[in-house]
């Protein structure tokens, strides 16, 4: 695989939540805002990054038997400095995120991708994967998170996170009368998630399909 | 035995450079994170006293386990912002009391307690049930709605211990 496709990966063949379905606990929680979303985006990204290479710049040095536990402090060290960045300079986004910032730790996403890549890989490639995967977890939170904020309010929204009550755009897209606010709730969570993956696996079965009849009609 | 050893003090190192990393972040973060908090309270401080920034004194800090920090407002009395078990992870809350230990307003911070279980200190029936109540007598227990529930009797336990502490120590 060269690196504009191991950089690419995450965004529609292995994406982390639609594809290869991990992470799934955090993303069924906080895709109730646009805001929620970007910010556990970044704090992932940020994560799945700096674990990626810390890891692949050890990776010759640690011993196999106890991998997983130095991967284990890696992350969670990284993950707790994150929790400290975003408690100092965004606490609005930290009351909305709450447990879940924490519970990056144990996000399957930043712990396979050091287990099954950056253990293997040298640092840029370790870096790049941890971008690609980070985007493709972060457009997926984010195309879900719009969606069941967008039926269950009516409006997309953004707000300043860094500053407490700074709306930076609010959009009206659905009428009062049309929304559905059972999509602030997990059953929206599970229904959009659900066709949102179905989407995916179809598109990629499409894909398949073309792919094995072009090969067909070369040969 | 050498291969335990070596597993051992690897894991430490990594474990050292952890906590050396965690605590450059924590002290760079720290003040920051404390500076906010005390801006996120004079702001709820705002809410029972409409008064500059300066009304408010920080006269105790850590009495008890239960009495966080006690503000002292001239001419007013105390505000208590008090820490109080509840149904699951409790409640934080601020009292405000005059002179003579009745309440004033009485706003909760942050309540950990499932909605409907243990919620209810934060909503307004609670809150109205207790303004102008005696915290010195009985009289608010009996007459406050508590629905024996796991968080309101905390909470109000929590204005009697503080009504109690001002009658004996700040007068």
């Amino acid at each position: 695989m060269n690196r504009k496709e191991n950089f690419t990966a995450g965004f529609i063949r292995e994406n982390p939540v639609f594809s290869l379905y991990l992470g799934l606990c955090s993303t069924l929680a906080i895709t109730t805002s646009l805001n929620n979303a970007i910010g556990m985006g970044v704090a992932v990204i940020a994560v799945l990054i700096m674990s990626n290479v810390i890891i692949s710049l050890i990776r010759n040095i640690t011993p196999s038997e106890i991998r997983i536990p130095v991967y284990i402090v890696v992350i969670a060290t990284l993950v707790k400095v994150i929790q400290m960045l975003i408690k100092a300079y965004a606490p609005s986004l930290d009351t909305a995120l709450g447990v879940f910032i924490p519970l990056i730790v144990v996000n399957c996403i930043i712990l396979g991708r050091a287990e099954a890549f950056a253990s293997k890989n040298g640092v840029l490639d370790s870096a790049l994967d941890g971008l690609g995967m980070g985007l493709g977890y972060t457009l997926s939170i984010v195309v879900m998170s719009s969606i069941r904020q967008i039926l269950a309010t009516g409006v997309l929204s953004f707000d300043n996170p860094f500053t407490a009550a700074q709306n930076i755009f609010s959009i009206r897209i659905l009428p009062e009368d049309f929304i559905i606010s059972i999509f602030s709730q997990p059953f929206g969570a599970f229904c959009t998630f659900a066709c949102l993956a179905a989407g995916l696996a179809a598109y990629k079965a499409h894909k398949e399909k073309k792919e094995k009849a072009m090969q067909k009609e070369a040969k | 035995m050498k291969k335990i050893i070596h597993l051992t003090v690897f894991l430490a190192i990594i474990a050292a450079l952890a906590g050396a990393a965690l605590g450059f972040a924590n002290s760079v973060t720290a003040p920051v994170i404390a500076e906010n908090a005390l801006k996120a309270e004079r702001e709820t401080l705002k809410v029972i006293y409409d008064l500059p920034d300066e009304a408010f004194k920080v006269e105790k800090e850590n009495v008890s386990k239960t009495i966080l920090k006690i503000f002292k407002v001239e001419g007013k009395g105390y505000v208590y912002k008090m820490k109080v078990a509840g149904y699951s992870e409790g409640t934080t809350f601020l009292v405000a009391l005059d002179q003579n230990g009745k309440v004033v307003d009485y706003v909760a911070i942050s309540n950990g307690d499932t909605k409907g279980l243990g919620s209810k200190v934060t909503e307004k029936p609670f809150h109205d049930s207790l303004l102008g109540k005696d915290a010195t007598s009985n009289e608010i227990l009996d007459d406050t709605i508590t629905g024996a529930t796991k968080s309101s009797k905390p909470v109000i336990e929590g204005i009697m211990e503080a009504a109690k502490y001002q009658a004996e120590n700040l007068k």
